[in-house]
């Protein structure tokens, strides 16, 4: 008994070793910082010169703080539209790009090709496509008899086209994943469904996207979490405006905790987002693990 | 998320700081600096004797900016033996300063966006320089009283004017000209100009004939009509019969004359500039466009006046610029004041500055060199000048802005709410922002 006791704590003691590096890491620049901040938003703390404990009173003007939860109200819009069509968009094509047809190398690579660019400068690109009188985007509106909008200019379409940007920059690497997960079905599965009679249709609804739950999982959770954090594409497509509707949390904790140096109540808004992210994965959590896989 | 990794970059930049500069307060304090500082060359002449003292100075201009800069700094330290100057680009300058000023590694000379002074000054990070002033003899009229008040907190004044700039209406000379319109200069004439000078072809805007792009001039309109931004006592004082007058001429311009279309100047860059390529007749803009329009020479035929007067005659342009200041954390102040005194009170290097980097500079004298005062660019700035008022001075004003008065005019402009609904909707959000972003004792 004792010999097997040892050999675990020798085990265990080795096991530590290794993962030590990673935690001394995690406690540094996660553990710490995050408990820091968490200390920081009962203070009124402004970089320079004061940090005096102020109790609750950051959470208290929290409540009255309209414009925080309209940007909230915002990336919620946002991620109501971005996530489904994140799934759908990446889904579909992992499906069409896991032929084994010829050329199908640089179409996935096409297809990957948004994600590799920089968001600011894809923003930038985006915002001539999208001009109201000279884009492309309204050009090819216009020969089809449409007058388009000023996309990114009238409060109806500017969180529109933020999702169609962020979209075409995300669904490139989410369909990697998918291609990954996809590569990864047992073949014995679609072969005895075929022999049950089964069509194309009822692979992918009862086969393919079942086996797949553990991807969309992940693919879901990150985009809820790159969703409520939306900054930098918002940023440089509208600066957070027509009036305020695409504003995001992001932004405002970064003006109010750099810009006007309000670092405590800052602190306090930005676990109010981690909150919200918390709730928001454990559903998706929910969710998506509804159902038990086939296997 | 972001602000936990934002508070992680600042523990390691102040670790990294702390570490870099613990060795750097050897230099002497070095000797007086010289008495006048009217000539080039005055710091204290030869008294410290050992190694020259370094002072570093910080600035977020790369580029063109950085060689500018550089330039002065060679040339001062080119002056003399005793103090060397040296320009650290920093990208994000102001995070940089917030993290050195608590750990002691500032630099000792800071280029500053001035309007950020009423935000700073209350925490007693930046260094007064009233007894500098007075002591050397700098006088205070070879300044704009605006720049001054800008860089001012409770009486004490926290640096020099570098830069002084101020919008004023740009017009399409050519385009005027074939219109056969006289230079505008009431709100009257700025609308029938505008009318003539839009061409459209359907609901297709293909000229517009003024940009109504940036609703956050409106502290200028509201001027010209009359009306200030802020009361004395800090609240908003918009919501009122100045500001119905600017946005019904708002409105007269964006939806009965149609002289122009909502986001038609976003996303067009330098290149694509819709003044550049004659898609624009009209906007107000500042001086720092002057360099990339003159660029395009004989394309672009433009001329400069000052911003045309409310119904009232009323003149009114918003004053903004640069300045040097000094961080209180610097261990060089003397030295770091003998520099900013050498280039920001003394003619020849105010006019080396201006030549260089193409701006208007701070030092008056230096505005009254014919470079300037000939020039028919530059001189409608002049005048400008005269008139231009700097932005209230209140930590939460740029806030109270972006976040409460430029929303609702966006939603005025696109017909969304009425004027009336506008001006009390931004006066209920504005004066709350200015009220949780006020200075605390």
């Amino acid at each position: 008994m004792s010999a097997i006791n040892k050999l675990e704590r020798h085990q265990a003691r080795t096991a530590y070793l290794f993962i030590a590096p990673t935690m001394l890491l995690f406690v540094i620049f996660m553990v710490i910082p995050v408990g820091m901040a968490l200390y920081l938003s009962f203070t009124n703390y402004d970089v320079l010169s004061r940090m005096d404990w102020v109790g609750l009173d950051n959470y208290r003007r929290l409540w009255d703080d309209s414009l925080l939860w309209l940007t909230f109200r915002n990336v919620l819009l946002y991620a109501v539209l971005f996530v489904p069509l994140n799934i759908v968009v990446s889904f579909g094509l992992g499906l069409l790009v896991n032929k084994a047809w010829r050329g199908i190398k640089l179409l996935r690579t096409l297809y990957y090709l948004p994600t590799l660019t920089s968001a600011v400068a894809a923003a930038t690109v985006w915002l001539w496509l999208l001009h109201p009188e000279f884009g492309l985007v309204n050009g090819v509106l216009s020969g089809l008899g449409i007058t388009g909008p000023a996309w990114v200019a009238e409060t109806e379409t500017a969180m529109v086209a933020i999702v169609l940007v962020t979209l075409w920059q995300s669904v490139g690497s989410n369909m990697i994943i998918y291609l990954a997960g996809l590569q990864g079905v047992p073949g014995h599965l679609y072969e005895s469904a075929r022999l049950d009679g089964a069509n194309r249709w009822d692979m992918i609804r009862y086969i393919t996207w079942p086996q797949l739950r553990p991807t969309t999982f992940l693919v879901s959770t990150m985009a809820i979490i790159g969703a409520l954090q939306l900054f930098d594409q918002a940023f440089v497509l509208t600066q957070g405006g027509p009036a305020n509707t695409t504003k995001t949390p992001v932004y405002l904790i970064y003006q109010q905790g750099f810009n006007q140096l309000q670092m405590g109540y800052a602190s306090a808004q930005a676990f109010v987002l981690a909150m919200a992210i918390l709730i928001f994965t454990i559903v998706n959590m929910r969710i998506t693990r509804a159902e038990e896989s086939v296997i | 998320m972001k602000k936990k990794w934002m508070t992680l970059t600042a523990t390691v930049l102040t670790t990294a700081l702390l570490a870099g500069c613990s060795g750097n307060s050897g230099g002497s304090a070095g000797g007086n600096a010289g008495e006048g500082g009217t000539n080039s060359g005055a710091a204290g002449s030869g008294e410290s004797g050992g190694a020259p003292v370094e002072l570093t100075f910080w600035g977020d201009w790369g580029g063109e900016g950085q060689a500018q800069f550089e330039t002065m700094a060679g040339a001062f330290n080119a002056s003399q033996d005793d103090i060397r100057v040296k320009y650290v680009l920093q990208q994000d300058m102001i995070t940089k300063f917030l993290t050195s000023a608590t750990s002691g590694g500032t630099p000792d000379i800071l280029f500053w966006d001035r309007w950020r002074t009423s935000l700073y000054a209350p925490k007693n990070v930046l260094h007064p320089i009233d007894e500098l002033m007075a002591r050397d003899g700098v006088e205070r009229d070879h300044y704009f009283e605006e720049s001054l008040k800008e860089l001012t907190y409770n009486d004490q004044l926290y640096g020099l004017p570098l830069t002084v700039d101020a919008r004023a209406l740009f017009y399409n000379k050519t385009m005027l000209e074939e219109a056969g319109l006289e230079l505008p200069t009431t709100w009257e004439e700025l609308a029938t100009a505008a009318k003539a000078l839009t061409k459209r072809s359907g609901d297709r805007l293909e000229v517009a004939g003024f940009s109504m792009g940036d609703p956050g001039l409106f502290s200028m309109y509201l001027q010209q009509a009359g009306g200030q931004m802020l009361t004395a006592d800090g609240k908003t004082n918009f919501n009122n019969a100045q500001g119905l007058e600017v946005l019904s001429f708002w409105d007269r311009l964006m939806n009965e004359d149609k002289v122009y279309k909502i986001g038609f100047e976003q996303g067009l860059g330098e290149g694509t500039d819709a003044f550049v390529t004659g898609k624009l007749a009209m906007h107000y803009t500042g001086p720092w466009m002057l360099s990339t329009y003159k660029k395009y020479g004989s394309e672009l035929d433009f001329g400069i006046v000052p911003p045309p007067a409310g119904p009232g005659g009323d003149l009114a342009s918003v004053m903004g610029g640069f300045g040097l200041v000094i961080p209180e954390g610097s261990q060089h102040k003397e030295e770091a004041w003998t520099f900013i005194k050498w280039w920001l009170a003394n003619k020849d290097n105010a006019m080396l500055w201006a030549e260089t980097s193409l701006n208007l500079p701070g030092y008056k004298p230096a505005l009254e060199d014919p470079f300037f005062a000939d020039d028919p660019l530059w001189q409608p700035f002049l005048e400008t000048l005269e008139f231009a008022k700097i932005r209230p001075q209140h930590p939460g004003y740029s806030v109270m802005e972006v976040d409460g008065l430029i929303p609702n005019l966006e939603l005025f402009l696109q017909r969304k709410q009425s004027a009336e609904e506008t001006l009390a909707k931004a006066q209920t959000q504005g004066d709350k922002l200015l009220k949780d972003n006020e200075v605390i004792e």
